[in-house]
């Protein structure tokens, strides 16, 4: 709603206030300290190149923030009943406005003021031209601070609290923001496409700007957590590679495995600090992120990237790792589990057959790489436990997405590299399995086969997967084919002979090499084409559709503004199908 | 005599039920008291029968299937051989024998009861009992009796599994389960209107448990090939259930919000399953062990799910019941799971559970007790028929 009318106050804004202040950056905030440096702000202490020190000083709440961004730009005065302020509407009626957009400026006007109660920052009778003048470089900071507040924790109210220990000088609390609804998995589904939901609709806008770059925590995704197991699997398969008897006349030192193994345990590092960061100071996004039906199943993979990092551990390192760990290790997994798959039992709208995806591959090899390192430490009961419990889901997801059901839209119609998570769990189930009985027998042969097919018709179909834009999440895609390669060195300790041998070789090098090419792009990606991090679109979503902004622009009454709240808190009130008929019979 | 009738067939029936007599002779006095009296009581018994056969459904199947659960449990935790259960063992045999031949013969009493209504039901309301077989919930409470009979039957005191006359009752038993199994299942597959994504709700895993009480009775019988038969029936059958109800393709508005309570048995079927292979192979291996784990993750998942029962515990109502046989079943797969892998947790897992399941049975019994009344109410959803059954009974009249 505020974006579509805000063409039409821009028009008149720009008679009213410099044009500058509607696309000022960061960067171009020294520029305009300059200009206002002798302006008596109390924003001085603001260091402008650094975006997320604004946020200190945010104070907008959530419902002022998505009307406040665009209404800051016109309407900037003190709500007290002055002459300014008649003034200003003076100014307002002046500069030739239809009738209904001059209502529905006072009508926002009055929102404004009502939300907005720090006046007492302004002098009680500035002039008009440096009132201006200082509006913008104020409203411009509200500009850039508000509109992620939304998405920080607590709505900015812990960066006030961080910014008061800090010693910075507190702005005049706001009213406290509406609670945050969850968005109802269908809104995903209605406002994203392609394979990995991450791509917005034409038809769809987002909260938050999409011209500038957000700031970093935002724009860093739950799937980044990929790289950790793409990196972690290879230390695994050097290991292995260096230390079966099938493969030792390649002669292959263990320093691969303690140099990969190292560089994986520094990436989880790295990486788990500043998810954990985002966590504290944008937990509105995680929530957002949790919601996404897709990247829901990323949140697997910290913990699965640990048991890899505990399976793949250097012999110089840790020779036997205690069993406390690998309980440790699979709580998380289990309390995630008994969620998500609760969700699937339990019907509603997250229900498996509306939300399956190949990326919940992910969530099910938890278990079967989780049985593989209890098994290897020597537990028996724990193993089989998950072993059980990842097998009977695996089973019903597995159906699931061969049927790809009609109702099912999350499934990509074209190949994409999402559908090598097939592959992932029957080869970690074959190891798992074999480790567990303590031989290589028939189940674990028939899982191992069922990679096996997967993974070449996959693979001959290798021509389909491109034309794909790269992301971060495709690290995560690698890790199936290190463990079918993984998987295929076990078989040939059993079955020994040149095809096996052979095969083991070339899964190996097809994996080191997809893994290297990944590396070399990634780093293209970051330091050549800078859009490593792209702004995160889809956790931006907007809560409404798009078609009723598009319904409120046909009757600008304000007795149909009274209506449209009507009907968008009937909207809230997530009955999609009694609103949609109040639409057609009050249309 | 006018009556309150609530369904058009109720109507129809106590019209046909209400005969009254009309003496010509002319009595004395005080024999017309009595016999106005004797009348009075005749009509008012006759009323509350028939009203309780009009009420009573399969459904009901269900406390007995609590009760004989429960006293099978009994049975094998306080088995002498059990060396798990030691602690038990302390109380003296005069006491417990005594306590579990009580339990038993409570559970028979009230399952004959209950059979006996039913019976009358199929004979005078033989259009209500086809609405339920009609009915999408209804007909898998149909093997409820069955099952019921043979845990009963296992359960017996006295009998061992080799005598003719288990043998003759498990005949008795298991074969109105097969022809069920062939009706009921042969419907999924080939009728156009029953199919299984249609009529799949968590109530079908009781025609799964009821070839997988079959099987283990088998078993134990030691007639191996029958077993085996029915135990991969049961299986198939359970795996295309499985898959079916977590895909959820309809949603859950397949079943009223009251009969949530029937979500346990996602984890009744699992449990019955390791037992039932448990005797065939005659050990707890990893199979009956993976099938034991997968029932206690769904039983666990469904405890950190309060939620979803919250609507159906406002009233009490008979599917209350179905809360208190899938953890006694459970509680009986870890008593033989403790008895195999010996340990801490084991030991740990089966007192909980079992201690667990009495606690759940003793509250159903306190609250039957108490709203007796509103149990045999007219608002059961197991009572209310499907627009597609009611045009179907229209059809067969």
């Amino acid at each position: 709603m505020i974006r579509t009318t805000c063409s039409t106050k821009e028009d008149f804004a720009v008679q009213v206030t410099p044009p500058i202040s509607k696309t000022i950056t960061c960067h171009k905030m020294k520029r305009f300290d300059s200009i206002l440096e002798d302006v008596d702000l109390i924003h001085h202490q603001l260091d402008p190149t650094r975006c997320r020190s604004l946020n200190a000083v945010a104070t907008g709440t959530k419902a002022a923030a998505e009307k406040q961004t665009d209404t800051s730009i016109s309407i900037s005065m003190p709500p007290t009943p002055s002459a300014k302020g008649v003034g200003f509407n003076d100014i307002f009626s002046q500069t030739s406005t239809p009738r209904g957009t001059t209502t529905l400026n006072k009508r926002i006007w009055s929102y404004s003021q009502t939300s907005m109660p720090r006046v007492s920052v302004f002098p009680e009778s500035p002039k008009l031209p440096s009132t201006q003048l200082r509006n913008p470089r104020n409203n411009t900071n509200k500009l850039k601070d508000t509109r992620f507040d939304s998405f920080k924790t607590w709505s900015g109210r812990l960066e006030r609290q961080l910014s008061v220990l800090r010693g910075k000088e507190q702005e005049p609390i706001s009213p406290p923001s509406p609670s945050i609804e969850t968005i109802p998995v269908n809104r995903y589904f209605d406002a994203l496409e392609g394979p990995e939901l991450d791509s917005l609709k034409a038809s769809e806008e987002i909260i938050l700007p999409e011209d500038r770059k957000w700031p970093f925590l935002l724009r860093f995704p739950i799937s980044s957590f990929g790289i950790c197991l793409g990196v972690s699997s290879q230390a695994i398969m050097w290991k292995k590679l260096a230390t079966s008897a099938s493969t030792k006349f390649l002669h292959i030192s263990l320093k691969a495995n303690l140099g990969l193994w190292c560089i994986s345990a520094a990436l989880m590092v790295i990486i788990s600090f500043i998810y954990a960061l985002k966590i504290i100071f944008y937990f509105e996004a995680v929530r957002r992120e949790y919601y996404h039906p897709v990247r829901v199943n990323f949140f697997f993979a910290p913990w699965i990237s640990l048991l890899f990092l505990a399976l793949g551990v250097p012999t110089s390192i840790a020779q036997n790792l205690h069993t406390s760990l690998w309980y440790i290790l699979m709580t998380p997994i289990f309390c995630l589990e008994v969620k998500l798959y609760g969700q699937w039992m339990s019907g509603g709208q997250r229900r498996l057959s509306k939300v399956a995806n190949p990326s919940n591959h992910l969530s099910i090899v938890g278990n079967f790489v989780g049985a593989l390192l209890g098994a290897s430490m020597g537990l028996t009961e724990g193993p089989i436990f998950f072993f059980a419990v990842g097998l009977a889901h695996y089973i019903v997801m597995f159906v699931t997405l061969y049927q790809r059901l009609p109702t099912n839209d999350t499934l990509p119609k074209e190949l994409h590299p999402v559908f090598f998570l097939f592959v992932a769990a029957p080869s970690v189930a074959s190891i798992a399995w074999a480790t567990i009985q303590g031989s290589f027998d028939q189940g674990s042969r028939i899982a191992y086969f069922i990679a096996l097919f997967l993974y070449f018709s996959l693979a001959v179909r290798i021509n389909f997967f491109r034309g794909f834009k790269f992301s971060l999440a495709w690290w995560a895609y690698t890790f199936p084919m290190t463990g079918a390669a993984i998987a295929t060195i076990r078989y040939s300790l059993v079955v020994t002979n040149l095809v096996t041998k052979c095969l083991a070789i070339i899964l190996c090098g097809l994996s080191t090499l997809t893994v290297t090419t990944l590396l070399v792009t990634t780093i293209i990606h970051a330091f050549f084409l800078g859009d490593l991090f792209p702004n995160d679109i889809s956790i931006a979503i907007n809560k409404r559709p798009k078609i009723t902004q598009k319904w409120y622009l046909g009757n600008s009454d304000s007795k149909n503004i009274d209506q449209y709240l009507k009907y968008v808190d009937s909207f809230q009130a997530k009955d999609t199908e009694s609103s949609l008929t109040y639409q057609n019979s009050s249309s | 005599m006018s009556m309150t009738p609530n369904t058009e067939f109720e109507n129809q029936n106590t019209i046909l039920d209400i005969d009254i007599m009309i003496d010509d002779s002319p009595p004395s006095s005080s024999e017309k008291r009595e016999d106005v009296h004797s009348l009075l009581a005749l009509i008012g018994l006759r009323f509350m029968v028939s009203s309780m056969l009009t009420r009573i459904h399969a459904g009901y199947f269900r406390i007995s299937l609590s009760l004989c659960w429960e006293t099978l449990l009994w049975k094998t935790l306080l088995d002498p051989t059990n060396s798990e259960t030691k602690f038990l063992h302390r109380i003296p045999q005069m006491v417990y024998r005594p306590v579990l031949i009580f339990l038993w013969s409570f559970a028979l009493f009230i399952l004959v009861l209950l059979s006996l209504l039913y019976l009358l039901r199929c004979i005078f309301r033989f259009n209500l009992v086809k609405g339920e077989f009609l009915h999408h919930v209804g007909v898998n409470y149909l093997f409820a009796p069955w099952i019921s009979w043979l845990i009963l039957l296992e359960s017996f005191p006295f009998i061992a599994p080799k005598h003719i006359g288990y043998k003759a009752l498990w005949w008795v038993f298991a074969l109105p389960v097969v022809i069920l199994d062939i009706k009921i299942y042969g419907q999924w597959f080939t009728k156009g209107k029953r199919f299984l994504t249609a009529v799949a709700n968590p109530t079908s895993h009781l025609s799964v448990i009821g070839n997988l009480v079959g099987a283990r009775a088998a078993a134990k019988m030691g007639w191996q090939e029958v077993s085996v038969c029915l135990f991969s029936l049961g299986m198939v059958h359970y795996l295309v259930l499985f898959v079916t109800l977590y895909q959820r393709l309809s949603g859950s508005d397949r079943l009223p919000a009251m009969l949530r309570p029937v979500f346990f048995l996602f984890s009744a079927a699992p449990s019955m399953a390791s037992l039932a292979w448990a005797s065939i192979t005659g050990s707890f291996d990893t199979a009956s062990k993976m099938l034991f784990f997968l029932s206690l993750f769904l039983f666990t998942s469904l405890i950190c799910r309060p939620t979803l029962f919250k609507k159906s515990m406002r009233k009490f109502n008979v599917a209350w019941w179905a809360y208190s046989y899938p953890v006694t079943l459970l509680a009986l797969a870890s008593t033989r799971y403790a008895k195999e892998v010996k340990g801490e947790v084991p030991h740990t897992i089966m007192l909980t559970l079992s201690s667990l399941s009495v606690l759940v049975i003793i509250a159903l019994l306190l609250f039957t007790a108490l709203y007796s009344k509103i149990l045999l109410r007219d608002d059961d959803p197991c009572l209310k028929l499907p627009k597609h059954s009611r045009l179907c009974i229209q059809n067969f009249k």
